[in-house]
């Protein structure tokens, strides 16, 4: 049930024709996880705490830097230093009391990863390198949570939504590692692909929408053009196919 | 024949700028081939070696993947290959 202040609060997006009062009640009793609270997981945690989403739990091992404030909107000039979730978590509790946001300073790792993710209905990849998405992406097939996959890089950025058992993952296309690079970005790219994936969390919790599945979502800011390309779930994919691991 | 290559935004300054190559072959690789011929430049940028794609590039015929063996994979007259680098940024 929504209180009085909550129906006033949510008012606007209660309007919209398949969000209505039971939509806002299925964000405020959604759990989601944000795996990273830099230039993705700010746009993601703002709008997702914004909306009205019961529990938020942000992971981040990182602290703020100078370095990061071009893009990292959620981290300002006063938190350099402070531990990200620290700072994610204060900014996120002022813009809305009511969600509840569990902070954890963690490396999200293979070991650690199935404990993190723990009643979680939906994991948002907000991080910036491959290996720990690929983990992620493997505890979201084998713990069947749909998984919500951005990237950027410069002006450009992807997004994908995976629905385990379902769709393509982000494993299917694999042909091996990738070096690790420091990567340039300028804050609005993050913005925009962020954007998009909070979007799909609030359309996959509601219901409402085509989501991005089986399909990858290009922007380029430079040319102001998105483009869309079909994927197919890869039979013999080692994440989510016939090369899974059993255990 | 007559096949578009669309250049991604990182590989543009090996083919002096343009968005956009015309290339011809039967396949995926002929087709890349013709444009490494056109701008060699482009060999580099989307081979490890002789006839392995970098891991970091993915190619789309006609707006769908080609994975798996993308250089393989047949093409006709009018077909639009996509050159795309993955991104891992956030």
């Amino acid at each position: 049930m929504l209180t009085p202040g909550e129906r006033e609060r949510y008012d606007r997006q209660i309007m919209i024709g398949g969000i209505g009062q039971k939509g806002q009640e299925k964000l405020k009793r959604s759990r989601v996880v944000i795996a990273g609270t830099g230039g993705l997981g700010s746009p993601i945690s703002i709008y997702l705490t914004a909306a009205g989403i019961g529990m938020i739990r942000i992971i981040d091992h990182d602290q703020v830097a100078l370095s990061n404030l071009n893009r990292q909107i959620i981290h300002w000039e006063e938190d350099i230093g402070k531990r990200k979730v620290d700072s994610a978590r204060t900014k996120l509790k002022h813009l809305n009391s009511s969600v509840e946001i569990e902070a954890i300073a963690e490396t999200i790792t293979e070991d650690n990863v199935s404990r993190l993710m723990d009643g979680c209905e939906v994991i948002v990849d907000a991080m910036d390198n491959l290996p720990t998405r690929y983990i992620l992406n493997r505890c979201a097939i084998e713990k069947n949570i749909p998984f919500f996959h951005g990237a950027v890089n410069g002006f450009e950025g992807r997004v994908m939504t995976i629905i385990p058992g379902e769709t393509a993952c982000l494993r299917c296309m694999y042909r091996g590692p990738v070096p690790q690079e420091k990567f340039p970005v300028i804050g609005v790219a993050p913005a925009v692909i962020g954007s998009i994936q909070a979007t799909e969390v609030i359309k996959y919790l509601v219901g409402i929408g085509k989501l991005l599945t089986n399909r990858l979502l290009f922007y380029d800011g430079l040319r102001a053009a998105f483009s869309e390309f079909t994927v197919n779930k890869n039979p013999d994919c080692d994440h989510c196919g016939s090369r899974a691991r059993k255990d | 024949m007559d096949v578009r290559i669309h250049i991604h935004t990182t590989h543009r300054p090996f083919t002096n700028g343009l968005e956009v190559v015309s290339a011809e072959g039967n396949t995926v690789g002929e087709c890349l081939n013709h444009l490494v011929k056109q701008f060699p430049e482009m060999e580099k940028a989307l081979f490890a070696k002789k006839d392995k794609l970098l891991n970091t590039v993915e190619i789309y015929v006609n707006h769908a993947s080609a994975y798996p063996n993308e250089l393989a994979k047949p093409i006709k007259d009018g077909d639009e290959i996509h050159l795309v680098v993955m991104l891992a940024g956030g």
